[in-house]
């Protein structure tokens, strides 16, 4: 079978997937107790019957739930991803609004703790049992358990409230809002201890996933032999292992990579950061059905579209892996 | 110890109030004090307040909006607004009419009010939004019995009547209340937009006003800007500019602050954390007894709870001392009585609520027929053990209340299971399906007596213990339409009275509110009742501002402003009207012009991230060099 012929189908396969995905996120969303429109009340809806039914006639939600997903899934054919309940504006606006805030924490932080990760996994391989090891797997151990938004508080503590390094919360220094090149600047600062928090609770996964297989690596009989020809260690690590270990590790970064549009809800509301999680986090709260169905969607493409993308990717650095038939 | 300190701070707080605070009156039209122009010992300064939300949009009457309500008060001006104290004062109307029988209000507008455009301010705005509050059933439509609203005419454009087809005498309580910012006719009013919700409305996104600030930007999740506005009809706001930061977790908003990034924390703290901040230098934390309560509901429908006798024996059982003790860390009242004592006038004091007695409550169930089984509990008389189902919401105060209420109860044998729900699961089992035994929940009970009504009367969907005595029901029905304030006080006496023997709802604990701010800002809404709208920055002032005597280049103008309301027009359906004239003679309006400083670029974030640049480098380097 042609390359073409298996991408086809996988691409047929990721939309059937998505749609899947839509159906059940519908049905799951609609069914959850609590309705959208007693919410978008507040407490006026307690009172209040006409309030009520004019927000329901409002927003359709009068309709019933077929009805409403065939008018969704219309709409959606037509690139319109539906209004917001709670900022009556395009869902697709929400979304575009805080893509390039939450993604700057999630990739920065997904790429540097890959980074990091990966090399202080070889570097705790390279002599296994030593003093070196165990610290680093201790230290592991311990940022794998830890909460996120726990760490992030203790980070705050420590940095913003002790030291005033950085600053505690939010996107910009508001009392004085920066202009031009100085603004971008003042929110890559602000971005600094919320990405350190999520690179601290992410780098053991990769930590972890390198030392283990590099150490399996190890095990194997081409490095015996290697070892028995004499080939030099650093070299052989660098060659052979290092080459072998890196693959899995490149699996959960590339995973990783199509989550980070899902932002890190937890993250995002310790710093006031307005990210994509927190967007999420709010309208599942507010019930507002049209924002947590387009983010939903959203991370569904880019989960899809990120494996079929690391499968390729796996073709290419391994020819071992061939298509199958 | 420290505890008993601010126990008693609280009590002389409460006693210092109630002494201070008028009623509620429903005429209050004289209030000079709130049309007094600003005046300001220091100007400049950004005030910064750590807020809890996201607002949604900028119409603030169309939907329910707690997070906008902490906002529009500074953007958006009323007809009439409510102070700190929940009293009525003048805002856009500088005084108005009722007719005696509560029928018809009419308001005498300011004539010095611009929109944040420029473009005047008339009666044309007030009509179009009161018509598109009735038109697209805004969030005031049913509090302002729009369905019984008749008509609103403009005779001239400062002058606004409303005519109710029944009287309504809470009328003006309400619209000060909730949704009825005035909104600019000449933005919304356009036949291309199909209502007032419709996205291409810019006043949505950007909201043009009346108020002491204008608007200037809002990021989505982490701040809104806004200025001050030099044309407002006060005067110009002592402070430049007022940024609500958006912050959501509490915790993080509390450091926040704490840190000296805010200098007002809009967030209700977690309760241990109060005297923590209380004894941060420069911070100050005050307190104020709020019209809103904790209370529980019986579910009426169920045996063993329509039983009055059984919810007697609850009553007697709860120790409500306890709950403020425990659960509250000493920040609250227990309730007394069947209504919230901060509307004074409408509070019955000679209503009592069961005492704490828990052989009361044994004896009651007892006769019940729920004896005390060998295990500890108490038992159906046919052997099923009495589990009772409390359910409550979300949230660390509602746990720890349910917590105490457990343990009171399991001292009388009765064995309570907590279902917990996040709100919106809450209202559905609770309110719509009626599935519970006991529902806990706090609630707004202003800022009028007719909420009474609203919450507890028969049929009223927010009444979920079904409590449906119809002499009570036709006692609020009747206070809500009496004119006269003397009858409709003695009628929710009367209601009370009968709630409380009753007791579908058991009040558990009275309010109160933490204003928590930088002792180097002033004249807060909550500093100065009687003068400024209850959610409005328009009188505060920075000490470390600019003292406006010496450095300032001043420019004093002085305007007078003569307007003495006559005698009105012929009275309008029933009999002579009531008339309150408001005389303002002579407004001195001081504006102050300063020269701007150059604002000097702060280099500590640009370094720092040079230095962190640096290690960098060098570690990376480090690392290469090693290699080979």
């Amino acid at each position: 079978m042609a390359l073409s012929t298996y991408l086809a189908k996988r691409f047929l396969q990721s939309i059937l997937i998505v749609f899947a995905i839509l159906l059940i996120n519908f049905i799951i969303i609609n069914s959850a107790p609590g309705d959208p429109a007693r919410f978008m009340g507040g407490e006026v809806a307690l009172s209040s019957p006409q309030y009520v039914q004019a927000i329901r006639e409002r927003w359709g939600l009068d309709k019933p739930v077929y009805e409403r997903f065939f008018i969704y899934i219309y709409n959606l054919l037509h690139g319109d991803l539906g209004y917001s309940y709670r900022y009556l504006q395009p869902v697709s606006t929400l979304i575009l609004e805080r893509l390039p805030t939450t993604l700057l924490l999630t990739i920065t932080s997904t790429i540097l703790a890959f980074l990091i990760g990966t090399f202080l996994g070889l570097k705790a391989v390279q002599k296994v049992g030593s003093k070196r090891d165990v610290f680093l797997t201790t230290l592991m151990f311990v940022f794998w358990s830890i909460p996120a938004f726990w760490l992030g508080i203790i980070l705050i503590m420590i940095f913003g409230v002790q030291l005033k390094w950085f600053p505690i919360s939010g996107l910009v220094s508001v009392r004085e809002i920066k202009t031009g090149i100085w603004y971008y600047l003042d929110i890559l600062y602000h971005s600094v201890l919320p990405i350190t928090t999520l690179t601290l609770i992410t780098i053991p996964v990769y930590y972890k996933l390198t030392r283990d297989t590099a150490l399996q690596q190890l095990t194997e009989d081409y490095v015996t032999t290697f070892r028995a020809v004499g080939l030099d260690e650093s070299r052989l690590f660098r060659r052979h292992v290092f080459r072998n270990a890196i693959l899995p590790p490149i699996t959960i970064f590339g995973l990783q990579l199509g989550y980070a549009i899902a932002g890190a809800a937890l993250i995002e509301t310790v710093f006031g950061w307005p990210g994509m999680g927190r967007l999420l986090l709010d309208s599942i709260y507010t019930r507002d059905y049209p924002v947590i169905m387009g983010i939903y969607l959203i991370i569904s493409i880019s989960v899809v579209l990120s494996n079929l993308i690391v499968d390729l990717v796996y073709m290419l650095l391994d020819p071992r892996i061939r298509v199958s038939r | 110890m420290r505890k008993h300190v601010y126990v008693l701070t609280i009590l002389s707080i409460l006693i210092i109030l109630s002494i201070a605070s008028p009623a509620v009156t429903l005429v209050r039209a004289d209030n000079k004090e709130a049309l007094k122009p600003i005046s300001c010992p220091y100007v400049g300064g950004t005030l910064v307040v750590i807020h809890w939300g996201d607002p949604k949009s900028f119409n603030p009457d169309s939907q329910v909006d707690d997070a906008l309500a902490g906002i529009a008060g500074n953007i958006f001006n009323r007809l009439v607004a409510l102070d700190a104290d929940y009293n009525v004062i003048p805002d856009l109307a500088e005084s108005w009419e009722v007719a005696p029988n509560g029928s018809v209000f009419i308001f005498h507008l300011r004539k010095d009010v611009k929109w944040h455009d420029g473009v005047p301010f008339t009666a044309k705005d007030v009509k179009y939004t009161f018509e598109a509050i009735k038109k697209y059933k805004g969030i005031a439509y049913s509090l302002l019995k729009m369905d019984k609203l008749v008509s609103i005419e403009t005779p001239d454009n400062y002058t606004v009547i409303f005519r109710y087809s029944e009287p309504f005498p809470p009328f003006l309580g309400f619209l000060a209340w909730y949704g009825t910012y005035i909104l600019p006719e000449h933005i919304y009013n356009k036949t291309e937009y199909k209502d007032w919700m419709d996205p291409n409305i810019p006043a949505l996104t950007h909201p043009i006003g009346t108020g002491p600030f204008k608007f200037v930007e809002y990021v989505k999740g982490s701040h809104v800007i806004l200025e001050a506005n030099p044309d407002y009809f006060k005067g110009k706001p002592c402070i430049d500019r007022v940024v609500f930061k958006i912050v959501p977790d509490a915790t993080a908003a509390l450091q926040t602050f704490l840190a000296g990034e805010g200098d007002v924390l809009n967030h209700r703290p977690p309760l241990s954390e109060i005297p923590r901040i209380n004894s941060t230098p420069g911070v100050i934390v005050k307190m104020r007894p709020v019209p809103s309560r904790w209370y529980i509901g019986f579910n009426l429908l169920k045996y063993p709870f329509n039983e009055t006798k059984f919810r007697f024996a609850i009553a007697h059982a709860i120790n409500r001392s306890e709950i403020v003790e425990k659960a509250e860390y000493g920040y609250g009242y227990p309730a007394e009585g069947m209504y919230t004592p901060a509307i004074k006038w409408a509070f019955n004091p000679n209503v009592k609520l069961p005492e704490y007695d828990p052989q009361k409550a044994a004896q009651l169930l007892d006769e019940l027929g729920f004896k005390l089984g060998s295990d500890g509990w108490r038992h159906y008389p046919n052997g099923t053990k009495l589990t009772v189902r409390f359910t409550i919401f979300t949230g660390a105060e509602e746990e720890a209340i349910a917590q105490v209420i457990k343990e009171e109860l399991k001292k009388v044998g009765i064995d309570v299971k907590i279902e917990e729900y996040e709100i919106a699961t809450w209202e559905q089992k609770v309110v719509k399906d009626r599935d519970f035994d006991i529902a806990l929940v706090d609630g707004f009970q202003g800022p009028d007596p007719d909420n009474m009504r609203m919450r507890f009367g028969p049929g009223q969907y927010i009444n979920f213990a079904n409590y449906s005595n119809p002499e009570f029901g036709k006692l609020l029905e009747e206070a809500s339409k009496e004119p006269n304030m003397e009858k409709r006080k003695e009628l929710y006496w009367k209601a009370q009275e009968i709630m409380a023997k009753d007791l579908p709802y058991l009040p558990l604990v009275d309010l109160v509110a933490f204003y928590i701010y930088r002792t180097e800002w002033h004249n807060f809404p909550w500093e100065l009742p009687g003068v400024v709208p209850y959610n409005s920055y328009e009188r505060v002032y920075w000490e470390k501002g600019t003292p406006v005597t010496t450095t300032t280049t001043q420019t004093t103008t002085t305007k007078t402003t003569t307007t003495t309301t006559t005698k009105t027009t012929s009275a309008p359906t029933a009999g002579g009207t009531t008339t309150v004239t408001a005389t303002t003679t002579t407004t001195l309006v001081t504006t102050t012009t300063i020269t701007s400083t150059v604002a000097t670029t702060d280099w500590t974030m640009p370094s720092i991230l040079f230095v962190v640049g640096l290690i960098i480098g060098v570690l990376v380097g480090y690392a290469v060099k090693k290699r080979k």
